[in-house]
Protein backbone atom coordinates (compact mmCIF):
# COMPACT_ATOMS: atom_id res chain seq x y z
CA UNK A 1 0.00 0.00 0.00
CA UNK A 2 2.87 2.33 0.82
CA UNK A 3 4.16 1.82 -2.71
CA UNK A 4 1.26 3.96 -3.94
CA UNK A 5 2.24 7.43 -4.97
CA UNK A 6 0.51 10.24 -3.14
CA UNK A 7 -2.11 11.86 -5.29
CA UNK A 8 -1.16 15.38 -4.22
CA UNK A 9 1.97 17.35 -5.00
CA UNK A 10 4.93 16.34 -2.83
CA UNK A 11 6.13 19.91 -2.52
CA UNK A 12 3.31 22.36 -3.25
CA UNK A 13 4.56 25.35 -5.21
CA UNK A 14 3.58 28.70 -3.74
CA UNK A 15 1.51 30.35 -6.49
CA UNK A 16 3.04 33.77 -5.84
CA UNK A 17 6.62 32.56 -6.28
CA UNK A 18 7.83 33.08 -9.82
CA UNK A 19 11.45 31.93 -9.63
CA UNK A 20 13.55 28.94 -8.58
CA UNK A 21 16.82 29.24 -6.72
CA UNK A 22 18.96 28.64 -9.82
CA UNK A 23 17.38 31.65 -11.53
CA UNK A 24 19.00 34.09 -9.12
CA UNK A 25 22.49 32.62 -9.49
CA UNK A 26 24.22 34.52 -12.30
CA UNK A 27 26.94 31.93 -13.09
CA UNK A 28 27.59 28.23 -12.80
CA UNK A 29 28.52 27.14 -9.28
CA UNK A 30 31.93 25.88 -8.35
CA UNK A 31 30.71 22.29 -8.50
CA UNK A 32 28.75 22.38 -11.75
CA UNK A 33 31.38 23.84 -14.06
CA UNK A 34 33.82 20.99 -13.49
CA UNK A 35 31.46 18.02 -13.64
CA UNK A 36 32.88 15.35 -15.91
CA UNK A 37 33.58 12.44 -13.59
CA UNK A 38 31.31 9.47 -13.20
CA UNK A 39 28.51 10.10 -10.72
CA UNK A 40 26.16 7.77 -8.90
CA UNK A 41 22.97 8.44 -6.98
CA UNK A 42 23.53 9.10 -3.29
CA UNK A 43 20.55 6.83 -2.74
CA UNK A 44 21.42 4.01 -2.42
CA UNK A 45 25.17 4.05 -3.22
CA UNK A 46 26.35 6.51 -0.53
CA UNK A 47 23.67 5.87 2.08
CA UNK A 48 24.14 2.10 2.20
CA UNK A 49 27.91 2.49 2.52
CA UNK A 50 27.45 5.02 5.33
CA UNK A 51 25.03 2.72 7.16
CA UNK A 52 27.39 -0.24 6.76
CA UNK A 53 30.29 1.80 8.16
CA UNK A 54 28.21 2.86 11.17
CA UNK A 55 27.18 -0.73 11.93
CA UNK A 56 30.82 -1.79 11.64
CA UNK A 57 31.94 1.02 13.98
CA UNK A 58 29.30 0.14 16.55
CA UNK A 59 30.09 -3.59 16.41
CA UNK A 60 33.86 -3.12 16.75
CA UNK A 61 33.57 -0.65 19.64
CA UNK A 62 30.98 -2.88 21.35
CA UNK A 63 33.29 -5.88 21.13
CA UNK A 64 36.14 -3.79 22.56
CA UNK A 65 33.81 -2.61 25.36
CA UNK A 66 32.85 -6.20 26.15
CA UNK A 67 36.45 -7.42 26.23
CA UNK A 68 38.28 -4.58 27.98
CA UNK A 69 37.15 -2.75 31.10
CA UNK A 70 37.71 0.98 31.47
CA UNK A 71 40.28 1.66 34.19
CA UNK A 72 39.07 2.67 37.63
CA UNK A 73 41.68 3.27 40.30
CA UNK A 74 41.36 4.14 44.01
CA UNK A 75 39.18 7.16 44.89
CA UNK A 76 40.87 10.51 44.27
CA UNK A 77 43.05 11.64 47.15
CA UNK A 78 45.21 14.73 47.17
CA UNK A 79 47.28 13.16 49.99
CA UNK A 80 48.58 10.35 47.79
CA UNK A 81 50.10 11.74 44.60
CA UNK A 82 51.25 8.98 42.24
CA UNK A 83 54.83 9.17 40.98
CA UNK A 84 54.86 10.03 38.18
CA UNK A 85 51.46 11.71 37.73
CA UNK A 86 50.65 11.58 34.05
CA UNK A 87 48.24 13.61 31.89
CA UNK A 88 45.89 11.76 29.46
CA UNK A 89 47.89 10.02 26.72
CA UNK A 90 47.20 12.65 24.04
CA UNK A 91 48.83 15.32 26.26
CA UNK A 92 51.88 13.22 27.19
CA UNK A 93 53.80 14.71 24.26
CA UNK A 94 53.18 18.11 25.84
CA UNK A 95 54.11 16.82 29.29
CA UNK A 96 57.33 15.41 27.87
CA UNK A 97 58.17 18.81 26.35
CA UNK A 98 57.22 20.52 29.63
CA UNK A 99 59.93 18.45 31.30
CA UNK A 100 62.46 20.41 29.22
CA UNK A 101 60.84 23.85 29.34
CA UNK A 102 57.58 24.72 31.10
CA UNK A 103 56.68 27.66 28.86
CA UNK A 104 57.95 26.40 25.50
CA UNK A 105 56.80 22.83 26.07
CA UNK A 106 53.36 23.59 27.45
CA UNK A 107 52.40 26.85 25.77
CA UNK A 108 54.91 28.17 23.23
CA UNK A 109 55.43 25.21 20.90
CA UNK A 110 51.83 23.90 21.06
CA UNK A 111 50.55 27.42 20.40
CA UNK A 112 52.85 27.88 17.42
CA UNK A 113 51.84 24.45 16.05
CA UNK A 114 48.14 25.40 16.25
CA UNK A 115 48.84 28.71 14.49
CA UNK A 116 50.91 26.89 11.86
CA UNK A 117 48.08 24.39 11.30
CA UNK A 118 45.50 27.19 10.93
CA UNK A 119 47.77 29.06 8.51
CA UNK A 120 48.80 25.98 6.47
CA UNK A 121 46.41 26.45 3.51
CA UNK A 122 47.37 30.13 3.26
CA UNK A 123 51.11 29.37 3.35
CA UNK A 124 50.82 26.60 0.77
CA UNK A 125 49.38 28.76 -1.98
CA UNK A 126 50.52 26.97 -5.13
CA UNK A 127 47.55 25.05 -6.53
CA UNK A 128 47.90 21.40 -7.48
CA UNK A 129 47.86 17.96 -5.91
CA UNK A 130 44.34 18.24 -4.49
CA UNK A 131 42.57 14.96 -3.89
CA UNK A 132 45.69 12.85 -4.51
CA UNK A 133 47.60 10.99 -1.80
CA UNK A 134 51.25 12.12 -1.50
CA UNK A 135 51.18 14.09 -4.74
CA UNK A 136 54.73 14.68 -5.98
CA UNK A 137 54.20 18.45 -6.33
CA UNK A 138 53.45 18.64 -2.59
CA UNK A 139 56.24 16.45 -1.25
CA UNK A 140 57.95 19.30 0.64
CA UNK A 141 54.76 20.25 2.51
CA UNK A 142 53.98 16.60 3.22
CA UNK A 143 57.47 15.94 4.61
CA UNK A 144 57.27 18.96 6.93
CA UNK A 145 53.82 17.79 8.08
CA UNK A 146 54.91 14.19 8.60
CA UNK A 147 58.05 15.40 10.40
CA UNK A 148 55.97 17.35 12.91
CA UNK A 149 53.46 14.51 13.37
CA UNK A 150 56.29 11.99 13.76
CA UNK A 151 58.03 14.13 16.38
CA UNK A 152 54.81 14.51 18.35
CA UNK A 153 54.20 10.75 18.18
CA UNK A 154 57.73 9.99 19.39
CA UNK A 155 57.38 12.48 22.27
CA UNK A 156 53.98 10.99 23.17
CA UNK A 157 55.42 7.47 23.10
CA UNK A 158 58.33 8.53 25.33
CA UNK A 159 55.97 10.21 27.79
CA UNK A 160 53.66 7.20 27.81
CA UNK A 161 56.08 4.26 28.00
CA UNK A 162 59.53 5.52 28.90
CA UNK A 163 58.95 7.80 31.88
CA UNK A 164 58.95 6.51 35.46
CA UNK A 165 59.45 7.94 38.93
CA UNK A 166 60.33 11.65 38.96
CA UNK A 167 60.01 11.58 35.16
CA UNK A 168 63.26 9.63 34.88
CA UNK A 169 63.87 7.69 31.67
CA UNK A 170 62.93 4.04 32.14
CA UNK A 171 62.73 1.09 29.79
CA UNK A 172 59.31 -0.55 29.96
CA UNK A 173 60.62 -4.12 29.49
CA UNK B 1 2.58 20.90 -10.77
CA UNK B 2 -1.01 22.11 -10.99
CA UNK B 3 -3.15 22.53 -7.95
CA UNK B 4 -6.08 20.45 -9.25
CA UNK B 5 -4.29 17.23 -8.28
CA UNK B 6 -4.74 17.99 -4.59
CA UNK B 7 -6.92 15.35 -3.00
CA UNK B 8 -9.81 16.59 -0.90
CA UNK B 9 -9.46 15.28 2.66
CA UNK B 10 -11.69 12.36 3.63
CA UNK B 11 -12.30 11.11 0.13
CA UNK B 12 -10.95 7.79 -1.12
CA UNK B 13 -8.49 7.64 -3.99
CA UNK B 14 -11.32 7.68 -6.55
CA UNK B 15 -12.55 10.95 -5.10
CA UNK B 16 -15.64 9.35 -3.54
CA UNK B 17 -16.22 10.16 0.11
CA UNK B 18 -16.82 7.34 2.55
CA UNK B 19 -15.78 6.12 5.97
CA UNK B 20 -14.19 2.85 4.84
CA UNK B 21 -12.43 4.52 1.98
CA UNK B 22 -11.00 7.09 4.33
CA UNK B 23 -9.96 4.41 6.79
CA UNK B 24 -8.36 2.43 3.97
CA UNK B 25 -6.26 5.37 2.83
CA UNK B 26 -5.32 6.51 6.35
CA UNK B 27 -1.97 4.66 6.61
CA UNK B 28 -0.94 5.99 3.22
CA UNK B 29 -1.92 9.54 4.17
CA UNK B 30 0.06 9.32 7.37
CA UNK B 31 3.08 7.83 5.59
CA UNK B 32 3.14 10.44 2.86
CA UNK B 33 2.62 13.28 5.33
CA UNK B 34 5.90 12.22 6.94
CA UNK B 35 7.89 11.02 3.92
CA UNK B 36 7.67 12.74 0.58
CA UNK B 37 9.02 9.75 -1.30
CA UNK B 38 8.26 6.04 -1.46
CA UNK B 39 10.25 3.65 0.77
CA UNK B 40 12.12 2.19 -2.21
CA UNK B 41 12.53 4.79 -4.97
CA UNK B 42 11.72 3.36 -8.40
CA UNK B 43 13.49 5.75 -10.75
CA UNK B 44 16.23 8.38 -10.81
CA UNK B 45 13.86 11.26 -10.09
CA UNK B 46 12.59 9.49 -6.98
CA UNK B 47 16.12 8.55 -5.93
CA UNK B 48 17.03 12.23 -6.09
CA UNK B 49 13.94 13.18 -4.13
CA UNK B 50 14.61 10.50 -1.52
CA UNK B 51 17.81 12.39 -0.67
CA UNK B 52 16.72 15.99 -1.21
CA UNK B 53 13.38 15.65 0.61
CA UNK B 54 14.73 13.94 3.73
CA UNK B 55 15.99 16.08 6.60
CA UNK B 56 18.63 13.54 7.59
CA UNK B 57 19.85 12.85 4.05
CA UNK B 58 19.68 16.29 2.51
CA UNK B 59 23.24 17.25 3.36
CA UNK B 60 24.17 14.85 0.57
CA UNK B 61 23.89 15.99 -3.01
CA UNK B 62 21.44 13.89 -5.03
CA UNK B 63 24.37 12.44 -6.96
CA UNK B 64 27.93 11.94 -5.72
CA UNK B 65 31.22 11.38 -7.52
CA UNK B 66 31.86 7.66 -7.67
CA UNK B 67 35.44 8.49 -6.74
CA UNK B 68 34.47 9.93 -3.36
CA UNK B 69 32.79 6.66 -2.38
CA UNK B 70 35.94 4.59 -2.91
CA UNK B 71 37.44 3.67 0.44
CA UNK B 72 40.94 4.77 -0.59
CA UNK B 73 39.80 8.35 -1.18
CA UNK B 74 39.05 9.17 2.47
CA UNK B 75 39.50 5.87 4.37
CA UNK B 76 36.10 6.79 5.82
CA UNK B 77 37.85 8.72 8.59
CA UNK B 78 35.52 11.74 8.71
CA UNK B 79 32.45 9.50 8.98
CA UNK B 80 34.19 7.33 11.58
CA UNK B 81 34.89 10.46 13.64
CA UNK B 82 31.22 11.43 13.40
CA UNK B 83 30.06 7.93 14.33
CA UNK B 84 32.22 7.76 17.44
CA UNK B 85 30.77 11.15 18.42
CA UNK B 86 27.21 9.84 17.92
CA UNK B 87 27.99 6.79 20.08
CA UNK B 88 29.51 9.11 22.70
CA UNK B 89 26.42 11.33 22.78
CA UNK B 90 24.07 8.36 23.24
CA UNK B 91 26.18 6.56 25.86
CA UNK B 92 27.00 9.90 27.51
CA UNK B 93 23.33 10.80 27.95
CA UNK B 94 22.64 7.37 29.44
CA UNK B 95 25.58 7.81 31.84
CA UNK B 96 24.19 11.21 32.87
CA UNK B 97 21.19 9.41 34.39
CA UNK B 98 23.52 7.81 36.93
CA UNK B 99 26.28 10.34 37.44
CA UNK B 100 26.47 13.02 40.16
CA UNK B 101 29.26 15.60 39.75
CA UNK B 102 30.33 15.96 43.39
CA UNK B 103 33.51 14.64 45.03
CA UNK B 104 31.41 12.75 47.59
CA UNK B 105 29.20 10.95 45.08
CA UNK B 106 31.13 10.70 41.80
CA UNK B 107 33.34 7.73 42.64
CA UNK B 108 30.48 5.81 44.30
CA UNK B 109 28.51 6.26 41.10
CA UNK B 110 31.39 4.64 39.19
CA UNK B 111 31.14 1.66 41.55
CA UNK B 112 27.37 1.62 41.05
CA UNK B 113 27.86 1.53 37.28
CA UNK B 114 30.05 -1.51 37.79
CA UNK B 115 27.95 -3.32 40.35
CA UNK B 116 24.35 -2.14 40.37
CA UNK B 117 23.42 -0.70 36.98
CA UNK B 118 22.20 -3.08 34.27
CA UNK B 119 24.85 -3.04 31.51
CA UNK B 120 26.59 -0.24 33.47
CA UNK B 121 30.09 -1.62 32.92
CA UNK B 122 29.43 -2.01 29.20
CA UNK B 123 28.03 1.53 29.01
CA UNK B 124 31.07 3.07 30.66
CA UNK B 125 33.49 0.91 28.66
CA UNK B 126 31.82 1.86 25.38
CA UNK B 127 31.91 5.57 26.30
CA UNK B 128 35.56 5.47 27.34
CA UNK B 129 36.90 3.47 24.38
CA UNK B 130 34.81 5.49 21.92
CA UNK B 131 36.31 8.67 23.39
CA UNK B 132 39.86 7.41 22.88
CA UNK B 133 38.90 6.22 19.40
CA UNK B 134 37.45 9.63 18.54
CA UNK B 135 40.64 11.48 19.50
CA UNK B 136 42.65 9.12 17.31
CA UNK B 137 40.21 9.10 14.39
CA UNK B 138 39.83 12.89 14.27
CA UNK B 139 43.62 13.22 14.15
CA UNK B 140 43.89 10.55 11.42
CA UNK B 141 41.18 12.43 9.49
CA UNK B 142 43.24 15.62 9.84
CA UNK B 143 46.27 13.74 8.49
CA UNK B 144 44.25 12.35 5.56
CA UNK B 145 43.03 15.82 4.60
CA UNK B 146 46.54 17.29 4.63
CA UNK B 147 48.24 14.39 2.84
CA UNK B 148 45.65 14.55 0.03
CA UNK B 149 46.02 18.33 -0.27
CA UNK B 150 42.34 18.76 0.59
CA UNK B 151 43.04 21.72 2.89
CA UNK B 152 44.10 23.97 0.00
CA UNK B 153 41.95 26.61 -1.70
CA UNK B 154 38.99 26.79 -1.83
CA UNK B 155 38.77 24.70 1.36
CA UNK B 156 40.98 26.82 3.65
CA UNK B 157 38.12 27.86 5.93
CA UNK B 158 36.80 24.34 6.36
CA UNK B 159 40.32 23.21 7.24
CA UNK B 160 40.42 25.82 10.01
CA UNK B 161 37.01 24.69 11.26
CA UNK B 162 38.46 21.18 11.30
CA UNK B 163 41.45 22.28 13.39
CA UNK B 164 39.06 23.87 15.89
CA UNK B 165 37.00 20.66 15.92
CA UNK B 166 40.15 18.70 16.72
CA UNK B 167 41.01 21.02 19.63
CA UNK B 168 37.41 20.77 20.90
CA UNK B 169 37.67 16.97 20.73
CA UNK B 170 40.76 17.11 22.93
CA UNK B 171 38.99 19.43 25.38
CA UNK B 172 35.92 17.17 25.49
CA UNK B 173 38.08 14.17 26.21
CA UNK B 174 40.09 16.08 28.82
CA UNK B 175 37.03 17.41 30.69
CA UNK B 176 35.50 13.92 30.70
CA UNK B 177 38.73 12.45 32.05
CA UNK B 178 38.18 14.03 35.49
CA UNK B 179 34.63 12.82 36.02
CA UNK B 180 35.30 9.30 37.45
CA UNK B 181 37.12 11.11 40.31
CA UNK B 182 39.64 8.32 40.84
CA UNK B 183 43.39 8.70 41.29
CA UNK B 184 44.00 8.39 37.53
CA UNK B 185 41.46 11.14 36.74
CA UNK B 186 42.42 13.49 39.57
CA UNK B 187 46.17 13.57 39.00
CA UNK B 188 45.91 13.67 35.22
CA UNK B 189 43.86 16.85 35.54
CA UNK B 190 46.27 18.26 38.18
CA UNK B 191 49.11 17.76 35.70
CA UNK B 192 47.12 18.86 32.65
CA UNK B 193 45.80 22.08 34.15
CA UNK B 194 49.20 22.98 35.59
CA UNK B 195 50.34 23.29 31.95
CA UNK B 196 47.75 26.08 31.53
CA UNK B 197 49.43 28.03 34.35
CA UNK B 198 52.66 28.24 32.30
CA UNK B 199 50.95 30.73 29.97
CA UNK B 200 52.59 34.16 30.29
CA UNK B 201 50.89 36.91 32.34
CA UNK B 202 47.46 35.25 32.63
CA UNK B 203 48.61 31.67 33.33
CA UNK B 204 47.56 31.45 36.96
CA UNK B 205 44.31 33.28 36.29
CA UNK B 206 43.57 30.91 33.40
CA UNK B 207 44.05 27.91 35.66
CA UNK B 208 41.93 29.55 38.38
CA UNK B 209 39.04 30.09 35.97
CA UNK B 210 39.34 26.54 34.64
CA UNK B 211 39.34 24.98 38.12
CA UNK B 212 37.14 27.44 39.98
CA UNK B 213 39.89 27.66 42.59
CA UNK B 214 43.57 27.13 43.21
CA UNK B 215 43.37 23.35 43.21
CA UNK B 216 41.34 20.50 41.69
CA UNK B 217 38.27 20.21 43.94
CA UNK B 218 34.50 20.29 43.97
CA UNK B 219 34.30 23.46 41.86
CA UNK B 220 36.65 22.02 39.24
CA UNK B 221 34.58 18.83 39.02
CA UNK B 222 31.39 20.84 38.51
CA UNK B 223 33.02 23.08 35.87
CA UNK B 224 34.47 20.16 33.96
CA UNK B 225 31.09 18.41 34.12
CA UNK B 226 29.16 21.38 32.73
CA UNK B 227 31.77 21.91 30.00
CA UNK B 228 31.73 18.20 29.20
CA UNK B 229 27.98 17.56 29.01
CA UNK B 230 26.62 20.92 27.87
CA UNK B 231 28.95 23.63 26.57
CA UNK B 232 31.47 21.69 24.51
CA UNK B 233 29.00 19.22 22.91
CA UNK B 234 26.76 22.09 21.77
CA UNK B 235 29.70 24.02 20.30
CA UNK B 236 31.09 20.86 18.69
CA UNK B 237 27.72 19.88 17.19
CA UNK B 238 27.23 23.36 15.75
CA UNK B 239 30.68 23.39 14.18
CA UNK B 240 30.17 19.86 12.79
CA UNK B 241 27.08 21.24 11.02
CA UNK B 242 29.15 24.11 9.61
CA UNK B 243 31.93 21.67 8.63
CA UNK B 244 29.52 19.44 6.64
CA UNK B 245 27.71 22.38 5.04
CA UNK B 246 31.01 23.80 3.84
CA UNK B 247 31.96 20.49 2.20
CA UNK B 248 29.00 21.00 -0.16
CA UNK B 249 29.60 24.73 -0.61
CA UNK B 250 33.26 24.18 -1.42
CA UNK B 251 32.33 21.78 -4.22
CA UNK B 252 32.43 18.41 -2.48
CA UNK B 253 35.55 16.45 -1.66
CA UNK B 254 38.83 17.66 -3.16
CA UNK B 255 39.20 16.12 -6.58
CA UNK B 256 42.23 15.59 -8.79
CA UNK B 257 42.79 18.12 -11.55
CA UNK B 258 42.21 17.16 -15.19
CA UNK B 259 45.36 15.93 -16.83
Amino acid sequence: MLEDKPTYERFPIRPGKTYGLMCVVPTATEATKIETEKQVHAWPAALTRELALFVLTLVILSVVALLFNAPLEEPASRLHPPNPAKAPWYFLGLQEMVAYSAFWGGIGIPGLLVLLALAAPYLERKPGGEGVWFHSSRSAANWVFLGIVGTLLVLTAIGTFFRGENWAFVVPW
Amino acid sequence: MSMDKVQIPWTDSDGKPGFWGALHSLPRRVYHSVFRSRPIPANDLERSQAVAANFFFHLHSAKVQERTLRFKTTLGLGLLSLYTFVILVVTGILLMFYYVPTPVEAYDRMLDLRGAVFFGTFLRNLHRWSAHAMVGLVFLHLMRVFLTGAHKAPREFNWMVGIVLFLLTLLLSFTGYLLPWDQLAFWAIVVGTSIASYAPVVGDELRYVLLGGDSVGAEALLRFYVLHVAVLPVVLTTLIGLHFWRIRKDGGLAKPREK
